[in-house]
């Protein structure tokens, strides 16, 4: 009978500890921050904790079951309650919980410490893209998921980083605690990065803080986890970590380029450069609704390929994009555009896909209207 | 008053002896346990506060 619960009992063990065995890449990842360290291990405690009251219970349970089986003679004690042992199995319990809060408030504390921050980077959830904003450095730009539609729809095969790619990852040095304020412009989103051991939620008319140091320079991927209407899945997060040096020249090149850019609105465009502009912003902005070819997926996003509403008036073109269409899906990106991309994207819309307008919309022009 | 407190605690704890709560029956009046519940709970309610304070030092 002894070898009987001995297999019983390595059973038992064998069945609990194989799932961890094969649980490699299942288990949550222990990361590239402190933080995320701190949280896996805490993680881990807390598993190890359950696993040996799961095995202590379950033991008792059916060694008992088994030892004092009916088959054998077994009578059953008809006792009432007994005091001693009901304050025993509240007691323990209760101890067993504080002793696991004490070191997850710890850890709580510390998720929630954001002061001393070098870098404050603002965060804003948008239908269907993050927008980024160093402040205090004037360097603002969106985030894009870069994965083609050829992708999505099986024409092409799929790549490595499928759904989890973007045109412009967030950049960040390593060493240097960054403080993250989230928001958002339209619905709830939240922004995750597994590695980074951050999930929040970015709110309309809410700033969340966050904070992250991260210890290793490399290319952290994650995802919007809020349902957020029809591309929730398209809007990827990805953050590049770097050493602090390739940060500060990577900080110069963009300051260089938003300097180009705002020299950009003053002077005059020619056709083929805005076209060649306002094809890349509506690849990356607009063709998600409104299609590649302009044929958009009628009646919620209208096709603009022969749209003659927005072909023969320029204003109400400029506002609609700039201000947005209210009860509708059509987004206002007055502030995920500059009046550059504006212009390009409106001259682009005006002249392709058999389009003939044949116009130019100048920066200069978007500028004005955005100052009424 | 003494037998109450303890009767309250146990009933915030969980766990009572039949015994106690036998005599709870016979002798004690509801209202002296309603009050003795209210006024402990709120006593509860400022010791988990509190503790939450020091913590969150």
């Amino acid at each position: 009978m002894r070898t009987l619960l001995e297999r019983v009992a390595a059973g038992l063990t064998l069945a609990l500890i194989s799932p961890l065995v094969l649980a490699n890449g299942w288990n949550m990842p222990i990361g590239v921050t402190g933080l995320s360290r701190e949280i896996h291990s805490l993680h881990m405690t807390i598993f190890w904790i359950c696993v040996a009251i799961g095995v202590v219970v379950f033991g008792v349970m059916f060694y008992s079951l088994f030892r004092y089986r009916r088959s054998k003679g077994a009578k059953a004690a008809n006792f009432h309650e007994h005091t001693g042992v009901e304050v025993l199995w509240t007691a323990v319990p209760l101890l067993i919980l504080v002793a696991m809060a004490v070191p997850a408030t710890a850890t709580l504390k510390n998720m929630y410490d954001v002061s001393e921050a070098e870098i404050d980077v603002m965060v804003t959830g948008q239908q269907w893209r993050w927008r980024y904003e160093y402040l205090g450095e004037d360097i603002a730009f969106t985030s894009n998921m870069s994965t083609p539609r050829e992708q999505i729809s099986g024409e092409a095969e799929k790549t490595e980083n499928y759904l989890l790619e973007v045109d412009e990852p967030l950049v960040l040095p390593v060493d240097t605690k960054v403080r993250l304020l989230l928001t958002a412009d339209d619905v709830i989103h939240s922004w995750w990065v597994p590695e980074l051991a951050v999930k929040q939620d970015a709110i309309p008319g809410f700033v969340n803080e966050n904070w992250v140091r991260i210890d290793e320079p490399g290319i952290y991927r994650g995802q919007c986890t809020e349902l957020c209407g029809m591309d929730h899945g398209f809007m990827p997060v990805v953050v590049e970590a770097m050493e602090k040096d390739d940060y500060e020249s990577w900080l110069a090149e963009r300051k260089e380029a938003a300097e180009q850019e705002s020299m950009g609105i003053d002077r005059e465009w020619e056709l083929d450069e805005l076209m060649e502009r306002g094809e890349k912003v509506y690849g990356s902005i607009c063709a998600s609704c409104h299609q590649v070819d302009g044929s958009g997926s009628p009646p919620a996003f209208p096709a603009l390929a022969g749209n003659t509403e927005m072909l023969d008036d320029v204003e109400w073109h400029i506002d609609t994009i700039v201000n947005g269409v209210s009860g509708s899906a059509m987004p206002a990106f007055r502030s995920t555009l500059n009046p550059v991309e504006i212009a390009a994207v409106v001259t682009y819309e005006r002249n392709a896909w058999g389009n003939e307008a044949g116009d130019t919309v100048q920066p200069s022009e978007i500028v004005e209207m955005l100052e009424e | 008053m003494w037998s109450v407190i303890k009767s309250v605690l146990a009933a915030f704890f969980g766990v009572q002896r039949e015994q106690q709560r036998r005599e709870d029956f016979e002798n004690g009046r509801p209202v002296s346990f309603i009050v003795v519940g209210i006024a402990m709970a709120m006593l509860l309610v400022a010791l988990v506060a509190l503790v939450a304070t020091l913590a969150a030092r």
